[in-house]
């Protein structure tokens, strides 16, 4: 299917997303909230396009509309610019704490609000932790309440029972505002404290207790080596070697 | 409806309404039932709860057919006297008969009063003169025919066509074409496809569906069995907001008679079509009446909107076809394939045709439910069936559509009201909320009040309505702080812009609105509690002082005595003075004074 995005006529799979077609194409659309691991969010709007079809023209999400028709793209308008530099304004309000946002914020140079509320937060609400964690399997977070209270967290705030310490979570937070803290042998995060399972060889942490044993339930060897990935790299390369002698 | 067709009987309907249950209308019913059966009542009585008759502020109500007798503020009380002096031997209870306040002459019956002269009641034609519980009463009053009628003369594609040409448009807020919808999930090949009724109602001050499931929960599951046929679905839900409990128990009701007269089930009235409906109890989430929200709560998810760029019409529930409508919407279809789209459509203006309920609250002289002619003024249902402003106050500005609605003002209260006039003045037809706003009203504060609680009922999932709201809402409280500056206007306008373009769902996208429409009218106002520090309605503490006029005062000492503080001082018949150190501008003596003595400085 034929579609033109920014005066450029691409080919396109029926179905796809907008986001996902510019990108193919080397077109960048911003994006705070999505990942391509997950798809489209149609959370944090920054990836807001404008969409011809015929005669009408509307602002659409690019990282949830699919492409059925054979419409007209342009993703950067001055009214799109607009909203972009309000988005950023506004979630900078929310997270002045956040480098991530500054950097954003710089970048669109936005007066901000002079009534901004003095709070040290650096969540800027994306669920893309949320996500990695579903993704795992172990749906530990969510966000939780609703409106302006919307954040995210545990059930009732507890420690997570269902949580295995993988720290996905945490890896894929853009603005760093999950919690993890490791000692020698022990990882917290989510009000839970987790035993660290080192590498027998390096001594470099290969995870936690719960994460091994819930990877190796999955049909994975983790836990049986007691190896990290590097030493078990190794270790494969010697026995290679070797036969090879 | 026995008594109807039996001219020696009569019938009595007590209006068990929400508002004339509140009321105590249920004690008037079960002491009227007990007087009947045990006095020596020679004549023969029908005594039936009905729901919602709309005239909220006289309730509770009684009348009394065939004489066409209507009973205001009925207490447990009179009910000795009803029986004995009205039902026994005809005599009419003056002092229980609504009394004109232009003519001071006593009104026998409800029909002659303006506030039921205007309207026209095709959603509401049953509410308070059948009894919800049952489904006699609804077949008596041509209940079901329209079901038959489409089942055993008409096609499924004669029936979207029907409600196409009628020109209905969707009554939960958004104002899409009923008929096109119906079309578009028709058209749709997969298998099951599904029918909802949005009956999450949850703008503050609206109870028309409330009104509608409670008092005739028939309407609406006859609206859904035609549409199921016309669509080819299988299962129906309606969604019920969970505070409305009763409405639950009458649709409960209606659903289980429903079944058991072949309304529902297997083979309906010996036809190919197998459809039946559950109740879904909401979660207490009013972004669960915007309909994605609403699938997902239904499907055990957390109710949060999705963007609709694939319509519900194709990927609906489970990603199944579905048609999703509102409880009035609902409630219409009966009538328009029973009458036909042609005198459906005769109703109204030319882009929204038929009837509109509203509920009608606020600074109102008759509080209540109201159906009138879309194109009616906002005049006409404030004034002529509204009774105006209470208490000699001047009215200031009426805001529609719920919270999401826009405020008003006087200029435009000639507005013919339908969905397209409306989203031109700044606000929209929304559900049906009417709020009216006196004097006494500050637009800032209003403002602020609305999006205040679209903070805590956003779903909170995307950045521009989260965290947009949460930004206006800091302004407009700095602003009735005294804080405001007038950079922050623009700032107002800026974000309200941003949310409007780019928020996930509709409550996002009209978020603002109050917003904007209170900065489109009322500028002044803001800009003097910005420049001038002042609240011209004396409602902002902070930026309000009262005085007394020394001319205007009569020493009355009214002021005084509602005084909570006691701030206010002065002889009899003398000018009082109020102490400012005293003072917490709590606004008693204004709403008291009887001679606009008490001015905001």
């Amino acid at each position: 299917m034929r579609i033109i995005i920014d005066e450029k006529p691409v080919e396109v799979e029926p179905g796809i997303t907008i986001l996902e077609a510019a990108r193919q194409n080397g077109i960048d659309i911003p994006t705070l909230c999505y990942h391509e691991a997950f798809g489209g969010q149609g959370m944090c709007r920054m990836c807001m396009v404008e969409v011809k079809n015929g005669t009408s023209s509307r602002l659409v999400a690019s990282c949830t509309y699919p492409i059925s028709e054979e419409i007209e793209v342009r993703t950067s308008t001055p009214a799109i610019a607009r909203i972009r530099r309000n988005i950023i304004g506004l979630l900078y309000r929310r997270a002045p704490n956040s480098e991530f946002m500054r950097q954003w914020y710089e970048k669109y140079e936005q007066p901000q609000s002079r009534l901004s509320p003095d709070v040290e937060e650096s969540c800027i609400l994306c669920r893309l932790c949320v996500k990695a964690c579903e993704e795992m399997g172990s749906s530990a977070i969510a966000a939780v309440f609703r409106g302006t209270e919307k954040r995210i967290g545990t059930p009732y705030d507890d420690a997570a029972t269902a949580c295995i310490g993988c720290g996905a979570c945490a890896q894929i937070c853009p603005t760093g505002a999950i919690a993890m803290t490791e000692s020698e042998d022990r990882r917290t995060i989510w009000n839970r404290e987790f035993a660290l399972v080192r590498c027998q060889k390096c001594g470099r942490p290969v995870g936690t207790g719960e994460q091994l044993e819930y990877i190796a339930s999955k049909g994975g060897s983790a836990l049986e080596s007691g190896l990290c990935q590097v030493c078990r790299k190794k270790q494969a390369a010697v026995r290679v070697s070797e036969f090879y002698r | 409806m026995q008594a109807a067709n039996d001219l020696d009987s009569k019938l009595i309907l007590v209006c068990c309404g929400t508002g004339c249950l509140a009321n105590g209308s249920r004690e008037v019913y079960q002491s009227l039932k007990k007087q009947l059966t045990d006095s020596e009542v020679t004549v023969s009585t029908f005594t039936k709860p009905t729901g919602c008759n709309g005239w909220c502020e006289k309730g509770p109500l009684v009348k009394i057919m065939p004489d066409d007798i209507t009973y205001c503020q009925v207490k447990a009380s009179d009910v000795p006297a009803i029986v004995e002096k009205t039902i026994q031997n005809g005599e009419l209870l003056e002092r229980l008969l609504y009394r004109d306040p232009q003519t001071k002459k006593r009104v026998k019956s409800h029909h002659q009063i303006d506030f039921y002269k205007k309207q026209h009641k095709l959603a509401l034609r049953n509410i308070g003169e059948i009894d919800p519980a049952s489904i006699d009463d609804y077949i008596a009053r041509d209940g079901y025919k329209a079901l038959a009628k489409a089942l055993r003369k008409m096609t499924p594609s004669e029936v979207v066509e029907e409600v196409i040409a009628s020109g209905l448009r969707g009554r939960g807020g958004g104002g899409f074409p009923t008929g096109i919808k119906w079309r578009a999930a028709a058209g749709q090949p997969a298998q099951p496809k599904y029918v909802i009724c949005n009956g999450d109602e949850g703008d503050p001050g609206a109870f028309m569906d409330r009104s509608i499931m409670e008092g005739d929960p028939h309407t609406v599951i006859e609206g859904m069995i035609i549409c199921a046929y016309a669509i080819g679905a299988t299962r129906g839900f309606i969604y019920v907001r969970d505070e409305y409990s009763l409405a639950v128990t009458n649709l409960g009701i209606a659903i289980d008679s429903a079944r058991r007269h072949g309304y529902l089930g297997n083979n309906i009235l010996g036809s190919q079509l197998c459809f039946d409906i559950e109740i879904v109890r909401g979660g207490g989430a009013f972004v669960c009446g915007e309909e994605t929200a609403l699938m997902a709560s239904i499907e055990g998810n957390v109710g949060e909107p999705r963007d609709k760029y694939v319509f519900p019409t194709e990927k609906g529930l489970w990603g199944q076809p579905t048609v999703i409508n509102n409880v009035e919407t609902w409630a219409n279809i009966p009538v328009i394939i029973q009458d036909g789209a042609e005198q459906f459509a005769a109703l109204g203006t030319a882009g929204s045709k038929g009837t509109k309920v509203f509920s009608l609250v606020g600074k109102v002289v008759n509080t209540g439910l109201v159906e009138v002619p879309m194109g009616t003024t906002l005049r006409d249902i404030i004034f002529t069936i509204g009774g105006g402003i209470p208490g000699g106050r001047g009215f200031k500005a009426v805001q529609t559509g719920g919270p999401s609605g826009g405020c008003i003002p006087e200029s435009k209260l000639d507005l013919q009201v339908d969905f397209d006039s409306l989203l031109e003045a700044g606000s929209m037809m929304g559900s049906g909320g009417i709020i009216v706003m006196d004097d006494r009203t500050c637009m800032v504060e209003i403002a602020r009040y609305y999006v205040h609680f679209l903070a805590g009922e956003s779903c909170g999932k995307c950045t521009p309505c989260r965290e947009g709201i949460k930004a206006l809402l800091d302004t407009l409280t700095a602003i009735c702080h005294g804080q405001g500056r007038e950079e922050d206007l623009l700032y107002l306008e800026e974000i309200s812009h941003t949310m409007q373009d780019a928020s996930l769902c509709a409550l996002g996208r009209t978020a603002a609105n109050p917003v904007l429409s209170t900065l489109r009218y009322f500028k002044d106002e803001y800009l003097a509690h910005i420049r001038e520090h002042c609240c011209p309605a004396g409602i902002c503490r902070e930026l309000t002082e009262f005085e007394i006029d020394p001319a205007t005062c009569t020493g009355c000492g009214l002021c005084t005595k509602n005084c909570p503080v006691d701030a206010i001082s002065g002889e009899k018949k003398q000018a009082h003075i109020i102490d400012q150190n005293k003072c917490i501008r709590c606004g008693e003596c204004i709403d008291h004074c009887r001679f606009n003595a008490v001015l905001v400085r």
